[in-house]
């Protein structure tokens, strides 16, 4: 059987500076102090901006989770299955 | 929080349903399992075979504790928008287990740990590394654990308006998780922290809820009322607290993804499968539960104005009290809400424990002591040890010594400098048992001494942080000094994937 490739995140550089730059515009560094204007359903633009970027991570982190980590789940799975199937 | 107005016997009788539902819980997850205390990974790690439903919410409710809600809604009404950084340093953790969890899953199966010392000592092979590890990873544990068992005693004397008193309820409810704990071990932890878990995401929606129809259904009635009387609160933040967020992101990321008790999770998944699937969702739940206190806490400074700093550590309890002034349906709620609160901060605790338990049984005796036990005995030993550990917490707490009060605070300032051998000894081969123990310790002492003088914060960088800086300068620069045999080299070829 050929041999799979696996998948590990630290491997994989654009992981990390995809998370580097979401966390850089995660925090209003760059934003002019002390603005709030406009509210945007009551919210502060700045507010929106950063929770965005919040979000964005979530995804980001939950997508990498499932789609670029893959290193014993087929075997662990297939045994499994074998056991099952004993 | 003395006069809340659901005080009194119906309080009494949902902490009490709650506590014999843990019970149940921790009955029958340990009933039918002979060989559950007859093993180390057994009794600490459910036999390293916790499913989804388990693996998830146990990783929950560890994270989130009742003190997630209690502490940072006040933390929300006393520094306004610029608490948003709550949902950020919680998800952030998920990407440091990106780190080091795929390869570390797959080591601990293959050698079989039982806690994250197993892997400092199959890695550095080091008394000394070993040794300070276990003492930084115990101090931090309990600290942890008593910040938790006096939260519990503050939640449930006041959800009881002192019906419980504050002692009372601590004793009380810290008994129910020795037994739980003792009965099941981590079966036990995670299936009770299914049921708080549960209770805890339910609560703070309803919670929310009800602080949302209390402003007449507007959120931004609220942000109008901090723009006139607060607008601080709503603005941009100034560049010392920009700093301060990102060294929050650093500090609780790795500290928090390094907690012994979080990388005994990695430890106890059933697959590979499963451990991916909880941290995908897990990435998911800061906006919900942090994100939603963060809400929270703004409302309250629009509902109950001009708290001060003690004032305002109230406002959860006082946001209750209005709530269930609404009508009868809200407060029962609020009492529900209240008592998982309790639920949540005990879930939280039992991991903890669990873990300090785990510690002393493999790492202390069974390293160093006994090391020929079997391995009941060794279990004994840590469950004994464990409830010994809580005494001594519960006195310390009852007795707060005058000085040396900020030594208790010390958790991730202290722990996340195992980090540097943790994660960076994974992969990479050169990193040295010596200078890895000089960097620990220096990140310690310079942790530990920043925060015991009060600088807590430098240019709002946390001392924590500024530790860490020197540990991992000292732990590579020295590992490059240390020449690199071929023996080692050949032995640490274990850890590689492929």
């Amino acid at each position: 059987m050929e041999k799979k490739q696996i998948k590990e995140p630290i491997r994989k550089k654009w992981i990390w500076i995809a998370l580097l730059l979401i966390v850089i515009g995660n925090v209003p560094w760059y934003l002019p102090i002390g603005s709030y204007e406009p509210l945007i359903f009551g919210v502060p633009y700045w507010a929106l901006i950063i929770l965005a970027f919040s979000l964005i991570l979530c995804g980001f982190l939950s997508w990498v989770t499932l789609k670029e980590w893959d290193i014993v789940e087929d075997e662990e799975e297939a045994e499994k299955r074998g056991r099952v199937n004993e | 929080m003395n006069d809340l107005v659901f005080a009194g016997m119906d309080g009494v009788l949902i902490l009490s349903a709650y506590a014999i539902v843990m019970l149940l819980i921790g009955y029958f997850s340990g009933r039918g399992d002979k060989t559950l205390h007859d093993s180390l990974s057994n009794y600490y790690l459910a036999g390293k075979n916790l499913g989804i439903v388990a693996l998830f919410f146990t990783l929950y409710a560890t994270q989130y504790s009742g003190n997630t809600i209690i502490g940072y809604a006040p933390t929300a009404y006393r520094t306004g928008f610029s608490w948003l950084q709550s949902i950020s340093f919680m998800t952030i953790i998920i990407g440091v287990y990106l780190l080091f969890a795929p390869r570390m899953y797959v080591v601990s199966k293959k050698m079989n740990f039982i806690t994250p010392a197993d892997w400092i000592s199959h890695r550095f092979k080091s008394k000394s590394v070993t040794i300070l590890a276990v003492v930084l990873m115990l101090w931090g544990l309990g600290n942890y654990l008593l910040e938790q068992l006096v939260a519990i005693g503050h939640a449930a004397s006041s959800l009881t308006g002192g019906t419980i008193p504050y002692q009372v309820a601590v004793i009380a409810f810290v008994l129910v998780m020795l037994i739980y704990e003792w009965l099941g071990g981590m079966k036990a932890v995670a299936f009770t922290d299914v049921m708080q878990g549960l209770v805890l995401m339910v609560g703070i929606v309803i919670f929310l809820v009800g602080a949302i129809y209390l402003v007449g259904g507007d959120f931004s009635s609220a942000t109008q009322y901090i723009a006139a009387n607060e607008p601080a609160k709503l603005g941009v933040p100034d560049m010392m607290t920009s700093v301060n967020w990102f060294s929050m992101l650093l500090l609780v990321g790795l500290g928090a993804a390094i907690y012994p008790h979080a990388v005994q999770r990695i430890f106890a998944a059933d697959s590979e499968r499963t451990l991916k699937r909880s941290f995908s969702r897990m990435a998911w739940m800061p906006p919900i539960t942090t994100g939603l206190v963060f809400v929270i806490g703004i409302l309250g400074i629009a509902l109950i104005p001009n708290l001060d700093t003690t004032g305002s550590e109230q406002l959860v309890g006082l946001m209750a009290n209005e709530i269930a002034g609404i009508n009868g349906f809200f407060y029962w709620v609020m009492i529900i809400f209240f008592g998982a609160i309790v639920a949540a901060i005990v879930s939280t605790a039992d991991s903890v424990l669990l873990s300090f338990s785990s510690i002393v049984s493999n790492d202390i005796y069974g390293r160093f002591i006994n090391p020929k036990a079997p391995e009941k005995k060794k279990v004994m030993v840590g469950k004994v040890t464990g409830v010994a550990a809580v005494g001594l917490l519960l006195w310390i707490a009852w007795n707060p010594p005058a000085t040396l009060y900020e030594i208790f605070v010390l958790k991730f300032e202290l722990l996340v400098q195992v980090f540097p051998a943790f994660v960076l000894g994974l992969y990479w081969k050169r990193m040295a048992a010596q200078p890895v123990f000089w960097g620990m310790l220096a990140g310690a002492i310079i942790a530990g001494v920043l925060t015991w003088t009060g600088y807590k914060t430098v240019f709002g960088i946390h001392g924590g942080v500024i530790g860490l800086a020197a540990n991992f300068f000292i732990a590579v620069v020295g590992s490059y000094l240390v020449p690199l045999t071929v023996e080692k080299e050949a032995e640490l070829k274990k850890i590689d994937l492929a």
